[in-house]
């Protein structure tokens, strides 16, 4: 088990979390303003729902609490972002994420690590997104840093 | 909502969009506004997407944008297209082949591969997505899977 330190130090088969959140209106809003989506199922009114892409920020949320010490030597690169939501989740509903390690791996000189996040809700423990995220953990390859 | 035949082939685009230093900024703020959740803008620390001598020490250039603008970019196209349903029942997959860099002009395309009737009335429509910029070079590619 590699958690508790570095986001650099995972290993495949850590678990992240669980984390529990309520998704809140000004969340929605924020993310959806930060990328121009201004449709108004994110902007108007009660009854706004998350952008599933919005995942992509639970996965950080993970790396805070499974990873305190921070990011590590060098700096990410997001390479695969892979989603599926199963319902809409509007604002105010309670959410319990985890994360787990599926790989970690090199490939040209790089390491790659692939986390697979489970977005619940936490009333019932219904699964509600499941999220691939791939990262390259330092853009140099390892004999050029 | 932009209208879009469910023939194999038929592409929709948005319009173009400079990848400027605000937009990926915005990207950057986002993080630590959202984790902190109480209606302030919030900020952390220098990253590859908004301070150039970072970026430089990191191998690269100079800033990068993150990739999830060109996938929301994308998601939002898809939005246009189907509509709000997008965000109760889709998939989306997307990876990042080449970076943008400060000034790129990138627009989201939609490509329909194939729409498939479903029971009760539902079509699952799957496509190609990706992120160019106006020389054609693709910097995000991948497929999304949506149902009307």
């Amino acid at each position: 088990m590699a958690t508790g330190k570095y986001v650099s130090d995972l290993e495949e088969g850590d678990r992240l979390g669980p984390v529990d959140y309520t998704l809140s209106a000004f969340v929605i809003r924020e993310y959806a303003h930060t990328v121009e989506m201004h449709q108004p199922c994110f902007q108007d009114g009660d009854a706004i729902t998350m952008p599933p892409t919005l995942v992509h920020l639970d996965k950080l949320r993970l790396y805070r609490h499974a990873c305190p010490m921070g990011t590590g030597p060098d700096a990410r690169i997001h390479y695969e972002y892979d989603c599926e939501v199963f319902m809409p989740i509007p604002a105010g509903t309670e959410l319990s994420v985890s994360g787990f390690v599926n790989r970690r791996y090199q490939k040209k000189g790089r390491t790659y690590v692939e986390l697979t996040i489970d977005l619940k809700r936490r009333s019932d423990g219904v699964l509600m997104i499941r999220y691939r995220d791939t990262v390259i953990l330092a853009f140099q390859r390892a004999e050029a840093a | 909502m932009t209208k879009l035949t469910l023939t194999p082939g038929t592409q929709v685009s948005s319009p173009y969009r400079a990848m400027t230093r605000e937009r990926m900024r915005w990207y950057v703020d986002a993080q630590p506004t959202i984790a902190a959740d109480d209606g302030r803008i919030h900020t952390q620390e220098p990253t590859i997407h908004d301070d150039d001598d970072y970026a430089r020490a990191q191998g690269l250039p100079g800033i990068i944008a993150d990739g999830m603008i060109s996938t929301n970019w994308i998601h939002s196209l898809l939005i246009d297209i189907f509509g709000a349903g997008v965000n109760g029942r889709s998939k989306l997959s997307t990876k990042y082949v080449a970076p943008v860099y400060e000034n790129d002009r990138i627009r989201a395309v939609v490509e329909v591969e194939q729409a498939l009737n479903e029971a009760e009335g539902a079509v699952c429509v799957g496509c190609k997505v990706w992120c160019e910029d106006d020389k054609g070079r693709v910097v995000t590619f991948g497929n999304a899977t949506v149902w009307v």
